[in-house]
C-alpha cells in the first residue's frame, strides 16, 4: 500500500508540474481512498512517520491543485485537512523529537500563505487575522518575526496596505516580479478585481468628478475603452470626457439646494421618535417611583 | 470590639433570663418548657467542651472564646420559649429539637438561628439580625476576637491551631449550606480562603483531616498523600482521639462530601503555593475524577473552585501554553465534559467558571477559532458571579479584536473594566482589561481619556502605552513606528503586539484628520510629506479611503492635487445629542432594573412575618383577655377579638 502510494505521489508531481490538472485529480481521488483505508487522513500518535509525511504531502499536493484549478472552496477543505498535520509537526518541533518525520518537505507556510492571500481576496478579514494571531504566536515562540518567511510576507504586507489605502503599493505587489511563487499569481486577477472594486467604491465618494484619462490610472486599466466599460458598470455617468458619479441619495438630502419636503419628512419621524422616547420614560419613571 | 460584644451579649442574656422568669410568672406555659432549656444548657456545655477540645492546648483563650459564641445562640433558646410559650407551632418546632439525638454543632446552629430569627419583636430584630450577621461574616470577626484575646492573655497564639480553627468554623458553614441548601453560605466558605491562604500549613491541615475523618476514609487517605503526610500524623490522631473520643462518638455522623471538596481545595492552594506544580497537577486530575462521580447542588460552587485550581496547574506545567504542545492542551477534554455535565445540571457556578477556563485555555494556544466557536455555542448564564462575567467579558473582548469587531470588542471590554473587583489582588486583571481596551478604542479611531493612565493602579504599566496614544492623536507616524519598536517586548508579553501593528493606518487616519480640521484645503504633495508617506499616488488612495470610511468630509481633485475640506455642520441640528442621550438613559434604567433584580430576598422572611402577625395578634388576645376578665366570659372575648 505504501508503496502504491509513494508512487501515486510521485505521478501527482509530475502530473501537476506538467500542468496536468484533471490527470492529478484523479490521482489524487485515489491516493486519497488509499489513505483512508489506511485510516491515515487525520494523523495519530499511532499512525506511522513514513505514512504521515505521504499523506501530508499528497494532501498538499492536492491543495496546489484546487488552487490551480481556481477551486477556492476544495482548497480551503485541503487547509483545513491539513491542520491536524502541522499541529503534530509544531508538536515535535517544539519537543526536538523529529522521530523519522521529514519536515523538511513540508509546503506548511506556502500552503497558508495561499490560504491567508484566499481569505484576502475573498475580503475575510477577520478569519485572515485569526489565522495571522496564531502565526505570529507560534513565529515569536521561536524567536523570530512572522514576516521572516516570504510567503507569509506577501499577503501581511498585502493586507496592511489594502487596510491602510495605499492601493498603489498593493497594486505593484500583484505584478508577477513581486510575487513569491507561481501559485501566489494565481491570485492576482481575484486581488486586482478586488482593489479595483475599492479604489472605485472611495472614488465615488471621494470626487464629485474626474476626467477619463486620469480615472485609467486611478483603476489601473489599459486602456480609456475599459474605463469606458467599468463606469457602466457601475452606472457612473460619462459625458464631454469626464466622469460624473452618482451622489448618493443620503449626502444629497443633507444638501441645502434640495426641496424642503425631504427635512419635513425627517422631522415628523424624529418628533415621533423623540415622542415615543419620553413617554417611555415617563413610564419607565412610574415604575421606579 | 470583642469585650463590647461579650458585654452585649451579656446584657441580653441577662435580658433573656429576666423575660423568661416574668413570663414563667404570667403565661404559666405548659410543662415541656424547662425541659428544651435544660437541654439548650446542655448543649451549651458540650458544645464548649468540644469546641475547646479541638481547639487544644495554648490557646485556652480563644477556644473559650469561640465556645462562649456557641452558647450565645442558644441563650436566646429561654427567651423564645418565654415569649410564646404557647404557640403550638413553635412547641412543635422545640419538641423536633428535643426528639433528634442531639448530635452536632449544626443542629444546635440550626435551631440558634432559627429563633433568633423567630423570636424578637422588630425593632429587637434589628439588633440581633444585625449581631447574627456579624457572626455570619465569620471568620474575620472571629480572627479578630481571638488575636486580641491572645494579646491580652500575652500567650502566644499557635498560628496552626487558628488555622484549625478557622477552617473547622468553615466546616460548620458548610453543614449549614447543604441543610438551608442555601449556596450563600459555601460562598462565604470560598470568601475566607484568601484569608487564611497565608497560614495553611501542611501540619494543620493532615491534624483536621485526621480529626474530621475516621482513620479508614478513603478520602482522607487520598488528601493525606497529597500533602505529604501518608498518615504521618498518626500519632497526633492517637493523642487527639483520646481526647476527642466522646466527641468522635457524640458526632457519628457521616461527614458531608462537601468538606472533602473543601479540605481537597485547601491542599490544591497550599500544593500551589509552594508550587509543586507537578504534584498538584496530579493531585487536581484526580480530584476532578473524584467530583465527576458526585452530584450534589450544595457542591457546585466549590468543584467550580476545583476545575479554576485544576487548570491553574495545568497552565504552568512544563510545555508552556503558546506553544503547540502545551499541557493545557490536556486538560481541555475534562473541562468540556465538566462544561457539558453543568449545562446539563443547570450549575451555573461550574458553567461559568469552566467557560472562562477553556477560553483562557484556548486563547493561550491562540486557538481563537475554537473560542469563537465555544462562544456561539453555549451562552453564558446571565446569572454567574461578577469576576467570572468580567473574566468571560475580557475573553470576549479579546476575542473579537482580535476579528476586528471593534466596537464589540469595545462594549465588552468596557464591561471588564468596569466589573473588574477594586482589590488590590486583582489589579492585574484591571491592567490587562484596559490595555486592550486602550488599543480597541485607538483601533476604532477615538483617544482615550487622558486620565485613564493617571490612575496610580495604571500608571506604571501602562507607560508604553501612555507613548502609543500621544503618538496616535498626533498622527505622527515616525514616533509611533518607534515606539513599537522600543516597547515591542512589552507588547508581545501583553499579547497586543499585532493589534498595535493594525494601528498604522489609524495614524495615518488621524494625521490626515488633522490636516482636514486645520486647513480648507492642502496639497496632496503637502499631505504625502508631512504623514511620511512613499507617493503622492498613495496619498490620493488612502485619502479617498479616508473619505469613503467616514474619517473626514472632504472632496478630492484629482486634476489640480488638492484636498478641499466641507465644512463641518453644527452637530446640535441633529438627531445625533437625542440619540446619545435617549442611550445613557437607557443604559441608567438597565442599570436600575439589573440592581432590582440583584436584590436578594432571605428564604424564610415571609414566614417570620407572618409569625410576627400571628404573634402580635396573639399578643392583643391576651391584653384583651386581661382587660376583660371577670367581666367578660373568655368565649366571648376570643370571638370579638377574633376579628382584629
Amino acid at each position: 500500500m505504501a508503496s502504491e502510494l509513494r508512487s501515486l505521489a510521485s505521478e501527482l508531481r509530475t502530473a501537476l508540474h506538467r500542468k496536468q490538472l484533471d490527470t492529478a485529480a484523479s490521482y489524487l481521488s485515489r491516493a486519497k481512498h488509499i489513505l483512508l483505508q489506511q485510516n491515515a487522513l487525520i494523523p495519530t500518535s499511532s499512525t506511522p512517520p513514513q505514512l504521515v509525511s505521504l499523506a501530508r504531502e499528497i494532501l498538499e499536493l492536492g491543495a496546489l491543485t484546487s488552487i490551480r484549478r481556481e477551486d477556492a472552496s476544495s482548497f480551503t477543505r485541503y487547509y483545513q485537512q491539513l491542520q491536524p498535520f502541522y499541529d503534530a509537526e509544531g508538536h515535535l518541533e517544539t519537543t526536538g523529537s523529529t522521530s523519522g518525520l521529514d519536515l523538511s518537505t513540508s509546503q506548511r507556510s506556502k500552503i497558508t500563505g495561499l490560504y491567508l492571500l484566499l481569505l484576502l481576496s475573498v475580503g475575510n478579514t477577520s478569519q485572515f487575522h485569526t489565522v495571522l494571531e496564531g502565526l505570529v504566536v507560534e513565529a515569536s515562540l521561536k524567536g523570530h518575526n512572522v514576516e521572516d518567511d516570504s510567503y507569509i510576507k506577501y499577503p501581511v504586507e498585502l493586507e496592511r496596505s489594502l487596510m491602510e489605502g495605499s492601493y498603489d503599493k498593493a497594486w505593484r505587489e500583484t505584478k508577477s516580479e513581486r510575487v513569491p511563487s507561481e501559485d501566489f499569481s494565481l491570485f492576482s486577477n481575484v486581488l486586482v478585481r478586488t482593489i479595483r472594486r475599492e479604489i472605485a467604491d472611495c472614488s465615488e465618494r471621494a470626487y464629485p468628478s474626474l476626467p477619463i484619462s486620469n480615472a485609467k490610472n486611478l483603476l489601473f486599466l489599459n486602456s480609456e475603452g475599459a474605463v469606458v466599460e467599468f463606469a457602466q458598470e457601475r452606472d457612473w455617468t460619462l459625458h464631454d470626457g469626464r466622469i460624473y458619479f452618482p451622489t448618493d441619495p443620503e449626502s444629497a438630502a443633507a444638501d441645502e439646494e434640495q426641496p424642503i419636503g425631504q427635512p419635513e419628512k425627517e422631522i415628523v419621524l424624529s418628533s415621533a421618535t423623540i415622542i415615543e422616547n419620553s413617554i417611555g420614560y415617563a413610564r419607565q419613571l412610574e415604575t421606579i417611583v | 470590639m470583642p469585650i463590647e460584644r461579650r458585654s452585649l451579649r451579656s446584657n441580653s442574656k441577662s435580658d433573656t433570663s429576666s423575660a423568661n422568669g416574668e413570663k414563667s410568672q404570667t403565661s404559666g406555659a405548659s410543662k415541656d418548657k424547662p425541659a428544651p432549656t435544660t437541654r439548650a444548657a446542655a448543649n451549651k456545655s458540650r458544645t464548649a467542651s468540644a469546641k475547646k477540645a479541638a481547639a487544644g492546648k495554648g490557646a485556652s483563650n480563644s477556644s473559650g472564646m469561640s465556645g462562649h459564641d456557641q452558647p450565645q445562640a442558644n441563650g436566646s433558646d429561654p427567651v423564645e420559649n418565654g415569649v410564646n410559650g404557647i404557640e403550638d407551632v413553635e412547641m412543635e418546632e422545640d419538641s423536633a429539637t428535643a426528639t433528634t439525638p442531639l448530635s452536632g454543632k449544626p443542629n444546635i446552629d440550626r435551631d440558634g438561628d432559627e429563633k433568633i430569627t423567630v423570636v424578637v419583636p422588630p425593632s429587637k430584630g434589628a439588633r440581633l439580625s444585625g449581631d447574627q450577621s456579624q457572626d455570619k461574616e465569620g471568620d474575620v470577626n472571629m480572627d479578630g476576637g481571638n488575636e486580641e484575646g491572645a494579646k491580652q492573655a500575652e500567650v502566644e497564639v499557635d498560628p496552626k491551631v487558628k488555622a484549625m480553627q478557622d477552617i473547622k468554623n468553615n466546616f460548620t458553614l458548610l453543614e449549614r449550606a447543604v441543610t438551608h441548601f442555601d449556596p450563600r453560605f459555601t460562598l462565604r466558605v470560598l470568601r475566607s480562603i484568601s484569608s487564611m491562604r497565608k497560614q495553611i500549613t501542611p501540619d494543620a491541615l493532615a491534624e483536621v483531616i485526621v480529626e474530621t475523618y475516621p482513620s479508614t476514609n478513603a478520602t482522607a487517605s487520598f488528601l493525606l498523600e497529597a500533602i505529604g503526610k501518608p498518615y504521618a500524623g498518626e500519632e497526633t490522631a492517637n493523642e487527639k482521639m483520646e481526647v476527642d473520643s466522646d466527641k468522635a462518638r457524640a458526632t457519628p455522623k457521616e461527614i458531608l462530601p462537601e468538606v472533602g471538596i473543601y479540605l481537597a481545595i485547601l491542599v490544591q492552594i497550599y500544593l500551589y503555593d509552594q508550587k509543586e506544580i507537578q504534584h498538584g497537577a496530579h493531585f487536581s486530575s484526580k480530584l476532578v475524577d473524584q467530583l465527576r462521580s458526585l452530584n450534589r447542588r450544595t457542591l457546585d460552587s466549590l468543584s467550580a473552585r476545583v476545575y479554576f485550581y485544576y487548570s491553574l496547574f495545568f497552565e504552568q506545567l512544563a510545555p508552556l501554553p503558546p506553544s503547540a504542545a502545551a499541557a493545557v492542551i490536556a486538560t481541555r477534554q475534562p473541562l468540556l465534559a465538566a462544561l457539558r455535565t453543568a449545562v446539563l445540571r443547570k450549575d451555573v457556578d461550574i458553567q461559568a467558571t469552566v467557560i472562562t477556563l477553556l477560553l483562557r485555555n484556548y486563547l493561550s494556544t491562540s486557538h481563537i477559532s475554537q473560542a469563537d466557536l465555544l462562544i456561539s455555542h453555549n451562552r453564558f448564564p446571565s446569572s454567574a458571579s461578577n469576576n467570572q462575567i468580567a473574566r468571560y467579558l475580557y475573553y470576549l473582548g479579546r476575542i473579537r479584536a482580535i476579528q476586528l469587531q471593534y466596537t464589540e470588542a469595545h462594549g465588552h471590554l468596557i464591561g471588564a473594566t468596569r466589573k473588574s473587583p477594586s482589590s488590590h489582588s486583582a489589579g492585574g486583571f484591571y491592567q490587562a482589561s484596559t490595555k486592550l481596551l486602550v488599543i480597541v478604542e485607538l483601533l476604532m479611531g477615538d483617544i482615550p481619556d487622558r486620565a485613564i493612565f493617571r490612575q496610580p493602579s495604571l500608571e506604571r504599566a501602562l507607560h508604553p502605552y501612555l507613548l502609543l496614544v500621544r503618538a496616535v492623536s498626533v498622527g505622527d507616524l515616525d514616533g509611533f513606528l518607534n515606539i513599537v519598536h522600543t516597547h515591542s517586548a512589552a507588547f508581545r508579553k501583553d499579547g497586543t503586539y499585532t493589534l498595535i501593528l493594525r494601528l498604522r493606518q489609524n495614524v495615518i487616519k488621524t494625521g490626515i484628520r488633522m490636516m482636514s480640521l486645520a486647513y480648507s484645503r492642502i496639497s496632496l504633495r503637502d499631505i504625502c510629506i508631512r504623514l511620511g508617506l512613499e507617493s503622492e499616488e498613495s496619498a490620493e488612495y488612502i485619502v479617498a479611503k479616508a473619505i469613503r470610511d467616514g474619517v473626514i468630509e472632504a472632496t478630492l481633485d484629482h486634476e489640480r492635487g488638492y484636498m478641499k475640506s466641507k465644512d463641518v455642520g453644527d452637530i446640535y441640528a441633529t438627531r445625533e445629542p437625542g440619540e446619545v442621550f435617549h442611550e445613557r438613559i437607557g443604559a441608567c434604567l438597565g442599570l436600575h432594573d439589573e440592581s432590582v433584580k440583584a436584590m436578594r430576598f432571605p428564604m424564610n422572611q415571609h414566614r417570620l412575618e407572618l409569625k410576627n402577625a400571628q404573634e402580635a395578634r396573639e399578643r392583643e388576645r391576651e391584653l384583651a383577655k386581661e382587660i376583660q376578665e371577670g367581666e367578660m366570659d373568655e368565649d366571648d372575648a376570643g370571638g370579638d377579638f377574633d376579628g382584629i
